[in-house]
């Protein structure tokens, strides 16, 4: 077995999947919202890398892509939401956009 | 065409024609017309099936199967027993009459409605002809959405508040049944009615009866009946105690007895007690009802009430005695509440307080309502004196005090009927009839009479029901104990 | 013969369906007319089937069925009609005295606006009265029982505008209900032991003396409820409010005696009741007691006949009771005619005087009615039972019967003696009173037209003459006809010398009551003993009505209220909406969870994850 043991990569993943989950809490604009998501995210697709190796098997690269397709395309929703706020001139800010509160 | 499709004809035909309405931009008068003249082609159909039925076989007949679901083993298989012959009969005489009903005083939005009513003629067909319990699951839900509609739209003023509580009612019960088929399908890996065993699952059991006792009702389940039957428009109240409630008395007769031998005698007692518990509550609360439809509504309970002792007595006499009453109240049911109508469109009321002395002057109108009202109240030689009479002889033969208080019922019967008919024909006139009230015309003749004609036709030879029922297919599977 | 007997049963439902479907088409005389000549066809048939059976010898009954009317598992019970000497007989009384009645009504009911339903209503009533008894079964039996009791409800109530009348016709049905339900139930107990309705089987088969005598005691119960005897007979003398030649059929003649016929047709089984029988007898003597009492102080012309129409079934009960069968009906017979002869001469009276009833106003209206007069006279010693009328030849070997029947017998007889004084008081009390002298006159002069003074002449010839056919022990015709259905009991077969006593006391007594009348109300030299207390007693009826009216129906309507207000409105119509409401209410509650900030959800996301992560980790 190359490189660093499982462990190592686990803890990095969970470290980017705890700045990101933190992010998405604190931070108030969307964009930097979108933008820790992504982090999240990343921090599933190394985990999930790093056992495909571990188990010498392809499906978790494979899951992996599939990950990143899905962020893509998420990327683009959120991103079109931002611009799409912008453009209705209402402010940056999540906890402004409470229209669903029951 | 050969004479085995008939019974999905039977179906297919008002929903096929349904559909033909609502995509068509038909007039009023076109839309009306065809509606009655399918509806009276189903009659037709049906005597034709009648004359052709074979009533020394005992087994299904007309009956066609296909695969449905073919993993979950679900086929379309449809077919007719004796008995369901007659729920059928029941289903298409008095869909076509109150759908000429609405006809005659012509209801609003008569696409929509017509459609509804033809549709709901289709799916009460199929649950009395499904041999598959997801297809009979089906068309039992099926008849709910039209009638969700025909209260909520062409009631009266609590037609709201009328319609979410029937509805919320019968669909709690069917997803009870819901489950109970589906836990039955499941272990036993089909659902086919003719070829599926018998189970003595009492949860199972249990699940089918709640959703029948709320359909019939039986007492403590006919939380949705007064409102129902009060704010429909007459010719769908007529419907549901006519002919959708039976579809809860055919399902404690085709699935709950026959399916569940065990627990139906293991549960005898209880539903024996309902039975008698609704028969003499409703009759009491017919009794003080201050409206015209508040006595037909629940002598409706207390009739089902009966029907059921007849059913669980579970024997012979019983289970044709049950037969005969559920026909034989179908009609009664639907010509009484066919009558409220008509008093309601010259009156503008059915309360007890401002009717009276309609007798004078409006024979047709006094004849028919004092017919029907007595063989109502099962005055000896009517078809519901020949039904009682056999499901009280059934019902001693389990024990001798159902009997008694069956008896009671048909003294009760006697005092609230003979209340609805005197408050509605005698005495001093009440202050909404007017001198210039007509009697009947003969367009309402020609509905109200054939079904009074048929119920005098049944009670001069009840025997052409009572033996011919075919419920020996239901007893065989009984262990008596 | 049978032929005669389905013409007998049918004709008058042809009529009854003729004139209901004709409706207006037809004039109110044609209705009128198809009515009389359907009964008087149906009198032909009974006719003809008398003369049949008499020509095939009496004990050859013949069965025949037309079609099966019920059938389910082994029971079959077919549209069966009986030929033998008890139906003939009773064939011949309801049809002959019927078409008679039915006749006279087309005078009486001239100008009433709704005569073609009332013709119609009387077509189903004799109709329905020969189905019960031709009836070849229990079954049939319970059906023309049931359908005499509607024709009875329409009838009483035809003045539906009345609401006295409405109120009568409606307690006559549900205390007849009341009857069949107990007859019902009978029927269950047989069909349970027996798996037959029929008249032949049931009795031979053994049951156990419990089921017995609870067939017997249902069977009561419908006779006695139909026959007015205590303690169901309150519907009867309300049923007046009915017109007067409807009382003359149906509640003089033919319906209410129908009990009788009952006891007399299921004998065998009453006989192995025996104890059932003896309380018929004991509920006939009780009735013909107090009914003649409270016929002393009744002011109702009707009402009084009504009161002596129960006190005279009182006697069929108590003879077909003790085992005379033969006499009881014979009884029944000579009571159609007599009894029927007073309600339509009081039917003469009343039209006469414009509907006037109350016999205090009637003072002297007999000078204007000479006809009239004689032929009340006539119908009075026959109900009293003066020889040579006719209730003297059938009411005296019912009381020499029970002289026989050990030492109950005597007390009953002893009753029936006392009734017998009791009938000659009330009846000649009306008699002088109404025909004595007096300032009423009649509105118009006449006493109607021939078509009401054809039947109550061949009336007044019946109650004469109609007696004459039997007289025990000397010529008993009427009693060796119905031996082979209905054998008078060894027990109840009087010797000569007891007839003799019987008949000597009876027609004293009743003699006894006729001078007491006339000195009190015609020379007026004795004046009317006055016991206030028990004459309010009387003039309520021994408070019959108000006793049921607290026991039975004001609970059932009080307990019919209290379900709908506290258990029917609160649990079946407000619950639900209160269930809908409570549902609202909570999702009020609920909805405060819904912040519509990013991060609460994310927090709750969060939250639940990790609470899934431990459960599965502690759960492993």
């Amino acid at each position: 077995m190359l490189g660093p043991s499982i462990a190592w990569y686990l803890g990095i993943s969970a470290l980017l999947f705890g700045v990101g989950a933190l992010g998405v809490l604190v931070r108030r604009n969307p964009l930097i919202v979108l933008l820790s998501l992504e982090i999240m995210l990343n921090g599933a697709n190394l985990a999930l890398i790093a056992f495909s190796r571990h188990a010498g098997n392809g499906a978790g690269q494979i899951f992996a892509l599939a990950v990143m397709a899905v962020a893509a395309s998420e990327v683009c929703v959120g991103l079109g939401l931002v611009v799409a706020i912008h453009r209705r001139r209402l402010a940056l800010d999540v906890d402004r956009l409470s229209e669903l509160r029951g | 065409m050969t004479v085995d499709d008939f019974t999905s004809l039977l179906i297919w035909l008002p929903i096929g024609a349904a559909i033909v309405i609502w995509a068509l931009p038909l007039s009023r008068y076109a839309t009306g017309s065809l509606a009655v003249l399918v509806s009276l082609a189903e009659v037709g159909i049906w005597i034709e099936q009648a004359a052709r039925f074979d009533f020394s076989r005992s087994g299904l007949q007309f009956s066609q199967k296909a695969t449905w679901i073919n993993d979950l083993h679900v086929s379309y298989h449809v077919g007719e027993f004796a008995f369901s012959l007659w729920f059928v009969g029941l289903t298409v005489i008095c869909m076509a009459a109150c759908t000429a009903y609405g006809f005659w005083v012509g209801r609003d939005r008569p696409r929509a409605y017509f459609g509804l009513m033809l549709f709901l003629t289709g799916a009460t067909v199929g649950v009395f002809v499904a041999q598959d319990l997801l297809l009979f699951y089906a068309f039992f839900e099926g008849m709910l959405i039209p009638l969700y509609v025909l209260v909520g739209v062409w009631g009266g003023p609590g037609r709201l508040g009328a319609t979410v509580k029937f509805v919320i009612y019968t669909m709690a019960g069917s997803l009870f049944m819901l489950a109970a088929l589906i836990a039955y399908g499941i272990h036993f890996g089909t659902f086919d009615m003719l070829s599926g065993p018998v189970s003595s699952s009492r949860w199972i059991f249990l699940g089918f009866m709640l959703a029948f006792a709320i359909k019939s009702p039986l007492f403590p389940f006919h939380g949705w009946l007064p409102d129902a039957y009060r704010q429909s428009p007459p010719e769908v109240s007529a419907v549901l105690s006519g002919v959708i409630a039976k579809a809860g008395l055919y399902g404690m007769l085709r699935i709950a007895i026959p399916f569940f031998p065990d627990p139906a005698s293991y549960y005898r007692t209880l539903f024996l007690a309902l039975g008698a518990l609704a028969l003499v509550y409703g009759s009491l609360l017919a009794f003080r009802a201050p409206d015209m439809r508040g006595v037909i509504a629940y002598s409706s309970l207390a009739q089902a009430g009966l029907i059921a002792i007849g059913l669980f007595s579970g024997n012979t006499l019983g289970f044709d005695g049950a037969v005969l009453q559920i026909v034989a109240h179908g009609f009664v049911s639907t010509a009484l509440f066919l009558i409220a109508g008509t008093v309601e469109r010259r009156t503008t009321t059915d309360q007890f307080a401002l009717l009276g002395g309609m007798a004078r002057g409006r024979p047709a109108l006094a004849t028919l309502l004092l017919t029907t009202g007595v063989i109502s109240l099962a005055v000896p030689g009517s078809s519901m004196f020949a039904g009682e009479f056999l499901i009280l002889a059934g019902a001693y033969q389990r024990a001798w005090w159902w009997a008694v208080i069956g008896a009671g019922g048909i003294v009760l019967a006697a005092m609230y009927m003979l209340r609805l008919i005197s408050a509605v024909l005698h005495e001093a006139r009440g202050s909404t009839v007017s001198d210039d009230a007509l009697d009947l015309r003969p367009g309402e003749l020609a509905l109200i009479v054939p079904l009074v004609a048929t119920l005098l036709v049944l009670s001069a030879w009840p025997a052409g029901i009572t033996h011919h029922t075919g419920t020996a297919v239901v007893e065989t599977s009984i262990v008596t104990p | 013969m049978t032929a005669g007997a389905w013409l007998c049963l049918f004709a008058p439902l042809g009529g009854a369906l003729a004139i209901t479907l004709a409706g207006t088409r037809i004039s109110r005389t044609v209705a009128a007319w198809i009515s009389t000549v359907s009964v008087f066809v149906a009198f032909g048939g009974a006719v003809w089937s008398f003369f049949g059976l008499r020509a095939h010898g009496s004990e050859h009954g013949s069965l025949t069925t037309a079609w099966t009317w019920l059938e389910s598992g082994g029971l079959k019970v077919g549209l069966t009609v009986l030929v033998d000497p008890l139906s003939t007989m009773m064939m011949l009384i309801v049809s002959g005295v019927g078409g008679l009645i039915v006749l006279y009504s087309i005078g009486y009911m001239q100008d009433d606006p709704e005569e073609r339903r009332y013709f119609a209503y009387m077509s189903l009533f004799v109709f329905s009265m020969l189905l019960l008894v031709e009836g070849g079964n229990l079954l049939l039996l319970l059906v023309g029982w049931g359908l005499v009791g509607l024709s009875s409800y329409l009838l009483i109530g035809f003045w539906h505008e009345r609401p006295a009348a409405v109120a009568a016709a409606k307690k006559a049905f549900v205390m007849n209900a009341i009857g069949d339900a107990t007859m019902a139930l009978a029927f269950f107990v047989l069909i349970a032991h027996t798996n037959s309705l029929s008249f032949a089987t049931d009795f031979n088969v053994h049951m156990s003396s419990t089921a017995t005598n609870l067939v017997a005691l249902g069977l009561l119960g419908g006779a006695a409820a139909k026959s007015a005897q205590i303690p169901l007979h309150t519907w009867l003398p309300d049923a007046m409010e009915g017109p007067t030649p409807v009382s003359a059929l149906i509640h003089a003649a033919t319906m209410v005696t129908a009990g009788v016929y009952v006891i007399a047709r299921t004998h065998p089984l009453f006989e192995q009741a025996r104890t059932v029988e003896l309380i018929a007898a004991g509920m006939g003597a009780l009735t013909l007691l107090i009914a003649g009492l409270i016929a002393l102080v009744q002011v109702d012309i009707k009402r009084v006949i009504a009161y002596s129409t129960m006190s005279q079934i009182g006697y069929m009960f108590l003879g077909a009771g003790i085992g005379t069968y033969a006499n009881g009906e014979f009884h029944l017979m000579t009571h159609a005619f007599f009894k029927a002869l007073l309600f339509l001469a009081a039917g003469v009276i009343i039209h006469a005087a414009s509907d006037e009833q109350d016999i205090r106003k009637l003072r002297g209206i007999g000078a204007s009615l000479p006809w009239t007069k004689w032929a009340f006279l006539i119908g009075s010693l026959a109900l009293v039972g003066i020889p040579p009328f006719a209730g003297f030849f059938s009411k005296d070997p019912i009381i020499a019967a029970a002289l026989h029947a050990h030492w109950y017998g005597v007390i009953l007889a002893v009753v029936a003696l006392i009734g017998a004084f009791l009938t000659g008081l009330y009846t000649f009390r009306l008699y002088f009173i109404v025909f004595g002298p007096g300032e009423a006159r009649t509105d118009h002069p006449g006493e109607g037209p021939w078509t009401m003074l054809l039947p109550v002449g061949v009336l007044s010839v019946l109650a004469l003459v109609g007696g004459w056919i039997q007289f025990a022990p000397f010529w008993t015709p009427v009693t060796r006809w119905l031996a082979p259905v209905a054998p008078t009991l060894a027990v109840a077969e009087p010797t000569d010398w007891q007839d003799a006593v019987a008949s000597i006391l009876a027609v004293a007594l009743g003699l006894t009551g006729i001078a007491v009348a006339y000195l009190m109300y015609a020379r007026r030299t004795v004046a009317v003993p006055s016991r206030r207390k028990l004459q309010r007693v009387l003039e309520h009826k021994f408070y019959f009505d108000e006793a049921y009216d607290a026991l039975f129906f004001r609970p059932a309507a009080g307990l019919a209220r209290f379900l709908r207000d506290a258990f029917e409105g609160p649990w079946f119509i407000s619950t639900p909406t209160e269930l809908g409401e409570d549902t609202l209410t909570v999702a009020r509650g609920v909805r405060r969870i819904q912040t519509g900030l990013l991060r609460t959800y994310v927090l709750f996301l969060g939250t639940g994850m990790a609470v899934l992560a431990v459960v599965l980790l502690v759960v492993k």
